[in-house]
């Protein structure tokens, strides 16, 4: 066994674990800046000045950002177990989407 | 965007989350039917805000499967190439192809869900001795998953990843272009070509589906496409129905409820059918 080698429970405990609490995350900016925007709906004085949209656009680009989190975290894994092939499939995964990104800007 | 509309949006999406997480199918597939159709929203920003429902249900789901040692990993990263890559040629398309024709392309997958609905999937595992020099052998794809009935680990082989890659290209374009998670595409790509166990693919399936999604929401989110305020109330929708779904709906029968999701994909299919015609005639989107 590699000293550096990832133990394989240890790898599905990292990747479930980035997938559930980002999900949390995103949900939560996502829940506080819809209520946010009803308590301005129903009382416009008290709440002016704070952004809900500012809230749920970041809720929906963290959305967006974790499945791509998640294959930066699995590159990461890989190189750490010395796997080289899958490393450079994981970062021609990110090149992909990264052209993507390029591309609509 | 209305207070009111953000809420039944909200309703909307946990409605349909909920009622496809009995059945175990991704919600992805009603919601840019009822944009369009119940809100009479643009189709392209429907497609936007059903991509980040898409990827959201997928990171939600995604943990309790890999925790289940029934996501094949490698074959993830593999086949995401492929899949990224047809997305990001959605993206380039999206613009270009006519309205009607995303309508269509929609009544069609609709139709091919609804036929999947009812047939009843076949498991054919290869659990022989493995080709060395096939493309699953050096790659190392090979794999085993654990049987609760058995409870001892099943081993499987993985076959014709070729195919399955072309096939996976597919479903990334289609996921793109109508922002759907091709789930219905991709898990009868991987139990046929790749002959995967049916719990294997489909937890790998779910897996591939955020990043596919993510690829084309992505570019779609720079571009300036996906409208915050419909994007965000329905993909919190979808992550709670998807979550609370399950254990509200328990009680339901399944199979009743499989007869009228298959009839409810139908009546759709014909709704955005029409909806092509439409859209071809009045040059907008009906």
């Amino acid at each position: 066994m590699n000293r550096m080698t990832v133990k394989s429970g240890q790898r599905e405990r990292l990747i479930a674990g980035l997938l559930r609490y980002g999900t949390w995350l995103a949900s939560a900016f996502i829940a506080g800046g819809l209520t946010l925007g009803l308590l301005q709906h129903l009382s416009k004085p008290l709440f002016v000045g704070l952004g809900s949209f500012a809230f749920v656009k970041t809720g929906v680009a963290l959305f967006i950002l974790l499945p791509v989190a998640r294959v930066v975290l699995l590159l990461f894994i890989f190189l750490l177990e010395r796997d080289y092939v899958y490393t450079a499939v994981s970062a021609l995964v990110l090149v992909i989407i990264g052209a993507g990104l390029l591309a609509g800007i | 965007m209305e207070t009111a509309t953000t809420l039944w949006l909200f309703v909307a999406a946990f409605g349909a989350s909920a009622l496809g997480g009995v059945l175990g199918m991704a919600s992805g597939i009603f919601i840019v039917p009822i944009l369009t159709l119940l809100f009479h929203m643009d189709i392209h920003a429907a497609i936007g805000a059903s991509l980040v429902s898409v990827i959201a249900c997928s990171c939600g789901s995604a943990a309790s499967f890999i925790k289940g040692r029934l996501t094949n990993i490698r074959i993830a990263i593999i086949l995401e190439t492929a899949t990224t890559l047809g997305a990001l040629t959605g993206v380039f398309l999206i613009g270009i192809i006519p309205t009607a024709c995303l309508y269509g392309l929609f009544a069609a997958v609709l139709a091919i869900s609804a036929q999947q609905m009812l047939a009843r999937r076949r498991e054919a595992v290869d659990a022989n001795v493995p080709d060395a020099r096939s493309w699953a052998s050096v790659l190392r794809l090979h794999s085993s998953y654990p049987d609760h009935a058995s409870g001892r680990d099943v081993p499987y082989n993985v076959g014709r990843v070729p195919l399955g890659l072309s096939l996976m290209y597919g479903a990334g374009l289609i996921s793109a272009l109508l922002g759907i998670g091709s789930g219905v595409l991709k898990i009868p790509a991987m139990d046929s070509a790749l002959k995967l166990p049916i719990k294997v693919s489909s937890a790998t399936s779910n897996f591939m589906i955020g990043v596919t999604a993510a690829a084309s929401a992505g570019a779609y989110f720079v571009r300036g496409d996906i409208e915050i305020g419909i994007a965000g109330p329905v993909a919190l929708g979808s992550v709670a129905g998807a979550r609370a779904g399950a254990r509200l709906l328990l009680g339901l029968p399944a199979d009743k409820l499989r007869v009228f999701l298959v009839v409810v994909l139908g009546l759709l299919a014909i709704q955005m059918l029409m909806s092509a015609f439409g859209a071809h005639i009045q040059g907008g989107p009906a």
